[in-house]
């Protein structure tokens, strides 16, 4: 063992100081490992003088990296975003599907989609370990406008696939909601805002009708569900809204929400693109009101997208979204199929013409994964991508999205929007952990298959 | 729910979670329900 003394050196164990924003706290990252500490800011010379924790860390190292190393390069695809349709009903003034496409686009028949997940379930039975069970995500556009479609596929191969819906859940009646709910369907909707003045402010149909009163009924009839969530797209015209849209959001027994910075791929969502600074304050608060809330009623409003940094940090290999990670889940954990049956590392892909990978009626899945345009997406590494190479909160963020950074900077070898936000968000989960207050903010059971593997507290 | 704060504030604090990576989600949608 080299002499520990001799960290940030040479070869010594690197360990990054991070303000964190607390008060009695700073952070020490290993960026590469993605280990971290906390350290008493009165104690930190004890804490890093030959101590206990450096002398424990040295002896996680290697099979901390392995871990990261497993995570960014070991997984394979178990999932598929699956759009039956090109078309939607709404016209999202920010949405990454080209308008063209939504409006005039087509159906999958339903035969060609049970085509294509025989297809699907052949690949995954010779790609998953037996029993892992892929899941097949519909996805849009509207996957709903083909509900005939859609509801035949998830009747026809439930026991091959876990589901998925995201919708705008404005085409949900209650028997399509007691369909889903009776196979464990699970669903996310579509909603910007607590009022109609803001949530129909961006999310509207074609002839320009807001549509929130809807997906609040659909909402209702999925009160008491605990298999579904809501998405609400953060941008300028709403971020201000965040707090009371928490609130709406806990009182309508909502279990889980996304709130989601607008995703800068295609031209139209930009102009609504927040300023960093702002949106960080807004979506902090929101996630302090869901702490406030939860103090006071014992029901959780978990806001996955932050649980997920927070996870990352805690327990790397246990996050669920793979889009904060480098490279991101695009193409090497799932994969996007369009309603033509076209493939792309990811959804977000699907107007960039550049990154289809082929067909999934014409070509062999295996080899639609190694062409270039997937390549190209799992193999964007971080350490390749100013500034990120040294932040040291690399392997918390990943520099997301490919599809953003190639349409809003011209080359997927740059960093995504909103950096400040994510930097933002990584100080605060480890004010949660200072404080010891990380439970309010994550899903019950989120730890129920993970186990300690380091430990000084 | 959780106390609002821990009494003694310790020198360091560190700790890690290991699980089976099975991660698919993305931004547009998170799969948690695996039963």
């Amino acid at each position: 063992m080299y002499q520990l003394n001799r960290f940030n050196t040479a070869d010594g164990l690197q360990l990054q100081p991070i303000d964190i924003g607390h008060k009695d706290y700073i952070g020490v990252i290993s960026a590469d490992t993605a280990f971290w500490a906390l350290l008493r800011k009165d104690q930190i010379s004890q804490a890093l003088n030959g101590s206990l924790l450096l002398r424990k860390y040295y002896r996680r190292l290697e099979v901390f990296g392995e871990e990261i190393t497993a995570l960014r390069t070991g997984l394979k695809p178990s999932a598929v975003y699956f759009n039956p349709t090109d078309r939607c009903n709404l016209n999202c003034s920010y949405c990454y599907i080209p308008k063209s496409l939504r409006k005039n686009g087509r159906h999958m028949s339903s035969r060609r989609l049970l085509e294509a997940l025989k297809i699907l379930k052949t690949y995954f039975r010779s790609s998953l370990p037996k029993g892992q069970k892929p899941q097949i995500v519909f996805h849009g556009a509207e996957p709903l406008l083909n509900k005939g479609a859609v509801f035949s596929a998830i009747d026809k191969f439930g026991q091959d696939f876990h589901f998925g819906i995201q919708t705008n859940g404005t085409l949900l009646d209650s028997q399509d909601v007691e369909f889903l709910k009776s196979r464990r369907i699970s669903i996310g909707l579509s909603l910007d805002g607590h009022i109609s003045s803001v949530a129909d402010r961006l999310r509207r149909s074609w002839d320009g009708r807001g549509v929130s009163e809807k997906v609040i009924e659909s909402i209702n009839m999925l009160r008491g569900y605990d298999n579904y969530s809501v998405i609400c797209t953060v941008t300028k015209e709403n971020m201000a809204s965040l707090i009371k849209m928490v609130e709406f959001l806990h009182r309508m027994e909502v279990p889980i929400c996304m709130l989601n910075p607008v995703r800068c791929t295609l031209i139209g969502s930009r102009k609504h693109k927040p300023l960093d600074s702002g949106i960080a304050r807004h979506y902090l608060q929101a996630l302090d009101r869901s702490y406030q809330l939860y103090q006071k009623t014992g029901r959780k409003l978990v806001v996955a997208n932050f649980a997920n940094i927070l996870i990352g940090i805690i327990a790397p290999l246990a996050r669920r979204l793979m889009c904060d990670i480098s490279p991101c889940g695009g193409g090497r954990c799932f994969f996007a199929v369009s309603s033509s049956g076209d493939m792309f590392p990811c959804s977000e892909f699907i107007g960039i013409k550049k990154f289809k990978g082929g067909n999934i009626f014409k070509d062999d899945i295996r080899n639609v994964l190694e062409t270039a345009p997937f390549k190209s997406v799992k193999e964007r590494r971080i350490e390749n991508i100013e500034p990120c190479c040294r932040c040291a909160i690399r392997h918390f963020c990943g520099a997301p999205c490919p599809a953003e950074a190639h349409e809003m900077n011209g080359s997927i070898e740059t960093r995504g929007a909103f950096c400040e936000l994510y930097v933002d968000q990584v100080r605060y989960a480890f004010r949660l952990i200072a404080d010891n207050k990380t439970g309010a903010y994550l899903w019950d059971g989120w730890d129920k298959d993970a186990f300690t593997t380091f430990k000084i507290r | 729910m959780e106390k609002k704060g821990r009494k003694v504030k310790k020198n360091v604090i560190a700790y890690r979670k290991k699980c089976k990576a099975n991660g698919t989600g993305l931004a547009h949608y998170v799969l948690l329900d695996k039963k």
